[in-house]
């Protein structure tokens, strides 16, 4: 990312690779191989886009203060984890991207996943949570301005988020059992997973509703401070 | 002479992910029950008969996935019984049996695979992909017992103010809360003076090097050639369409070919090799203990 010094273009291609190529090897894997095999592209797909991500955050020149910092909260969301029922891993991301842009939010997402399953378990599913958790980080990053003028938008974004993971990571729960995606297979996991579902939306309401504005102002004050 | 665990991380990883990758990409049952097996029976050889809550969380867990599929999916044409005027099939329970099989193995690789792989040994891995986010996750790791001691050192600052009491619940998070709001000013700032101290210590100027050195032994390529050439082997078994395996409409089987056969042998072996290696050590061990 470092070679594209046209900033237009690299705002092109940064939206053009989630969006247009990462689809299209996803469609493209679909009709090559039968339609038993949508595992494969689908954790292709995963590993592939964090690769891509890794690969650009590694060629570009990023302040210390700032590594510093992501590690910081990635350390915070991995703590969080161990509060029983709530999760606050997508409100610190969310949190961490209005701050510091999408780039921060999606690191922090996709890191603390990768940390904390050290300790819930990793396993294949590890990709989906790091790029489910990451993409939450990162459209919060992009829609910040917006997020940042309404608290209730972004109470919605935190809802709309936690019950998306919990959509996102059943289609890879079908997948997994079943190689092939099922809509009956997939209703099903749905239902079973309704208290998760619930828990994620709730704790990421409650916990953007109280931590933003307090972990918003230091966050800024240490960006107007050091200059991160 | 080294146990499994001790070889180069890179070379592990690699095992284990081909271990696991063609146990994900398959639905041969063969290949199934050998993954679970060798899961299950790695598994207990490393730990022992310690954690039997584990295995009967796997096996469960087994139960629920091999009955789910029956249940919900109702193609096949051997029905067995109706039930609740859904007919219940012999091909959805083989199927559901196979998933299972498939799902447990993993879950029972991995488990293994999170004890071998140590934090210094990911930061090793992921040092050879990206230095930078290594870093990154090194420190995050690093901050996390860092944290509870400065909120426990806070909490004690508290309570001796006269601040933080936990008489009644409404109290009890406020504290907290404030415990917790100051350690996040605390962090930032911390982390603010360790990133200036990292840079006036030269951080960024070279490459990073590694708290402990895995070198490439010969007996780690050894590994790392031997894991890439029975994955080959078995993928080429599985991605030909030697190792088909078909539950609906009915179940069938192609008889496997010499490819096919050479699959199943090398996916075996990919499974045998630390059960090798750790034999191999042990065996030493007991030939040059009986020469004292």
């Amino acid at each position: 990312m470092l070679l594209i010094r046209n900033k237009e273009l690299r705002n092109a291609i940064k939206i053009a690779v989630p969006f247009v190529i990462i689809p299209s090897v996803t469609i493209l894997g679909a009709l090559a191989f039968d339609e038993k095999k949508h595992i494969i592209v689908s954790l292709a797909v995963a590993v592939f886009s964090l690769l891509l991500f890794a690969a650009g955050f590694e060629k570009k020149s990023t302040g210390t203060r700032r590594m510093v910092i992501v590690a910081v909260m990635t350390a915070l969301c991995f703590a969080g984890r161990f509060i029983p029922f709530l999760k606050p891993i997508a409100a610190l991301t969310i949190i961490t991207a209005l701050y510091l842009g999408g780039e921060a939010g999606f690191l922090v997402g996709a890191l603390s996943a990768v940390l904390s399953n050290f300790y819930f378990g990793q396993g294949p599913w590890t990709a989906f949570q790091m790029l489910a958790w990451g993409l939450i980080g990162l459209f919060a990053g992009i829609f910040s301005e917006k997020l940042l003028k309404s608290r209730v938008l972004l109470l919605l974004y935190g809802a709309a988020t936690g019950i998306a993971y919990s959509f996102i990571m059943d289609i890879w729960t079908v997948l997994w059992y079943n190689q092939g995606f099922s809509l009956k297979l997939y209703l099903a996991a749905l239902a079973s997973a309704v208290p998760y579902t619930a828990s994620y939306a709730v704790s990421n309401v409650l916990f953007l509703y109280l931590l933003a504005k307090p972990f918003g102002e230091k966050l800024e004050r240490i960006k107007t401070k050091y200059g991160v | 002479m080294r146990s499994f665990s001790e070889y180069n991380p890179i070379a592990v990883t690699v095992w284990f992910f081909s271990v696991t990758g063609i146990a994900m990409f398959s639905s041969y049952p063969l290949l199934m029950v050998m993954s679970l097996v060798g899961g299950a029976v790695f598994f207990t050889v490393r730990n022992g008969f310690s954690r039997g809550r584990e295995h009967i969380f796997f096996w469960v867990l087994f139960l629920i996935l091999a009955l789910a599929n029956p249940l919900i999916s109702h193609n096949g044409k051997t029905v067995l019984f109706v039930m609740n005027h859904n007919p219940v099939t012999l091909e959805a329970a083989l199927y559901g049996l196979n998933s299972a099989a498939m799902i447990v193995g993993v879950l029972y690789w991995f488990r293994s695979f999170t004890q071998i792989m140590t934090s210094e040994k990911l930061l090793y891995v992921t040092g050879a992909l990206s230095p930078k986010l290594s870093l990154i996750l090194s420190m995050a790791l690093r901050f996390v017992p860092l944290f509870s001691r400065q909120s426990a050192k806070i909490n004690s600052a508290q309570k001796a103010m006269g601040l933080y009491k936990d008489d009644n619940i409404i109290d009890d998070i406020k504290g907290k809360s404030r415990v917790f709001s100051i350690l996040v000013t605390w962090a930032l700032e911390n982390g603010i003076i360790t990133a200036d101290s990292m840079e006036a210590r030269g951080f960024g100027t070279h490459r990073r090097t590694q708290l402990r050195r895995f070198g490439f032994r010969a007996a780690d390529i050894a590994l790392l050639a031997a894991s890439l050439a029975l994955l080959g082997v078995t993928a080429a078994a599985v991605g030909s369409g030697s190792l088909d395996f078909m539950f609906y409409p009915s179940v069938s089987t192609a008889v496997p070919d010499k490819l096919g056969k050479a699959g199943l042998i090398a996916y075996g072996a990919l499974i045998m090799l630390p059960i090798i290696i750790e034999t191999e050590v042990s065996l030493r061990w007991r030939y040059l203990r009986s020469g004292i």
